[in-house]
């Protein structure tokens, strides 16, 4: 550990983004990833930049097009933001299901992107939801779509002096999502397998949109294309869901852990993707997390 | 090293420490010794503190987060809100007595979130990494909901 470290706590994002540009800059959300990180020596930064005095990054703000979510808002704040119980509730039930209470308190959103570690919970409900991550740089800035930030295992596209300012996620009419996280030890650890499903339907309850998406069965959070197949219907056979959920298993890219195989994992993910779309295209599902 | 300020149990404190530190580093080498260092990674709830009256594992706080910040530890707890201490010890809602810092520390938040109409349910999900490894579950859940409850 480098005994110049400085700890930085700017209260604006331009003074973020100065004290990011010095070399082995690290922003630093609400500090549980950083603090694992740096108390088994496995980073050594030069300056901390706590961005939880940044009052632009705590917010959640409302436009036409649907919420913008400050890099800075805690999962707990998420979980309990009224805007996104309502209309997003995969989201809300990520934010929710997180880790612990003391987990929740300070870890943001900002800092489960830039983590880039695929158990976490709050990528697969983000993509099932279209969300863009908002990228600020010393002289431009840039969105990426969520399965476009992670490169690999807490690896990604972030280059140095950038940082995440913000979630953007529409909010669309005949919306209902769902997320749910498979934990065959704890109910606190981190999934073995994470689902995370969308279905818009019009007026007439046709079908427009599904999605779903999973997280902790590859490297990265894994998009599942084939669901927007289940889109024209009213009501998609089970088989053909179940066809979706074997796709998103072939899709997967498990590696064995403590708590099962690699085969195992696959074989869960697509237990999960299947549970995860027929709660979310069942009719008279409440879509508001629990 | 750099100063640290913050009010601790209701008092102010200042201290010198590294950036890289913990509060749990910090706050022990107060001699406040309530929270304890167990897991290291924010899971087993043993060094739970309340900072700004929100429960967090003080093992992955940085310290330097609790610059100006209100920081209770099972200490202040015992004193300023002894009837929570005395619900764990009228339930026995302890064995061997680690976690029960922690415990006493999440049961005085889940009063705060949760408030007299806490039920198992809930009380379960909010103490779940909140662990004990004498596994006294029912004991605990029983001392958060009389300490919930104001009993």
């Amino acid at each position: 550990m480098a005994a110049d470290t400085r700890f930085v706590a700017p209260t604006t994002v331009v003074e973020a983004l100065g004290a990011l540009r010095a070399d082995g800059a690290l922003a630093v959300g609400g500090g549980t990833a950083v603090g694992l990180l740096l108390g088994h020596s496995l980073i050594d930064p030069r300056v901390l930049v706590w961005l939880g005095r940044i009052p632009a990054l705590r917010r959640i703000t409302a436009d036409g097009a649907g919420l913008r979510i400050g890099a800075a808002v805690t999962l707990r704040e998420l979980s309990r933001h009224p805007a996104v119980r309502s209309a997003l509730a995969a989201l809300a039930t990520s934010a929710a299901l997180a880790g612990n209470p003391r987990i929740r308190s300070v870890a943001t959103v900002g800092g489960a992107l830039a983590h880039a570690d695929p158990r976490q919970d709050l990528p697969p409900a983000l993509l099932a939801l279209g969300a863009v991550v908002e990228i600020t740089g010393q002289d431009r800035s840039r969105t990426v779509p969520v399965d476009g930030l992670a490169t690999g295992v807490m690896e990604t596209v972030l280059q140095p002096g950038e940082l995440i300012t913000a979630v953007r996620i529409p909010v669309l009419p005949g919306l209902r999502s769902v997320y749910l996280r498979f934990t065959p030890g704890s109910t606190a650890d981190y999934p073995t397998v994470a689902a995370a499903a969308s279905a818009r339907r019009d007026a007439r309850g046709r079908l427009l949109s599904v999605t779903l998406s999973l997280g902790a069965v590859g490297p990265t959070v894994l998009a599942v294309p084939e669901a927007a197949a289940l889109a024209g219907e009213r009501t998609p056979s089970a088989a053909s869901v179940a066809a979706v959920a074997d796709a998103a298993a072939r899709r997967a890219r498990p590696v064995a852990t403590r708590l099962g195989s690699a085969a195992y994992v696959r074989a869960m993910a697509a237990v999960w993707a299947r549970r995860a779309l027929t709660a979310c295209l069942a009719r008279d599902l409440v879509g508001s997390p629990s | 090293m750099t100063i640290i300020r913050f009010g601790l149990n209701g008092e102010p404190a200042q201290v010198h420490a590294p950036v890289t530190a913990s509060l749990l580093d910090v706050i022990r080498g107060l001699g406040l010794t309530g929270a304890k260092v167990g897991c290291r990674i924010g899971v087993c709830g043993v060094c739970t503190v309340l900072v700004d009256g929100l429960p967090v594992s003080s093992c992955l706080y940085l310290a330097h987060c609790a610059n100006g910040a209100d920081i209770w530890t099972a200490e202040g707890i015992a004193r300023d809100k002894p009837e929570v201490v005395e619900a764990f010890v009228r339930c026995e809602g302890m064995q061997c007595g680690i976690c029960t810092p922690g415990q006493v520390v999440a049961a005085v938040a889940a009063r705060a979130e949760l408030g007299r109409a806490a039920d198992d349910t809930q009380l379960r999900e909010y103490l779940i990494g909140n662990l004990c490894r004498c596994t006294g579950y029912a004991t605990i859940i029983e001392a958060a909901k009389a300490a919930c409850d104001g009993r």
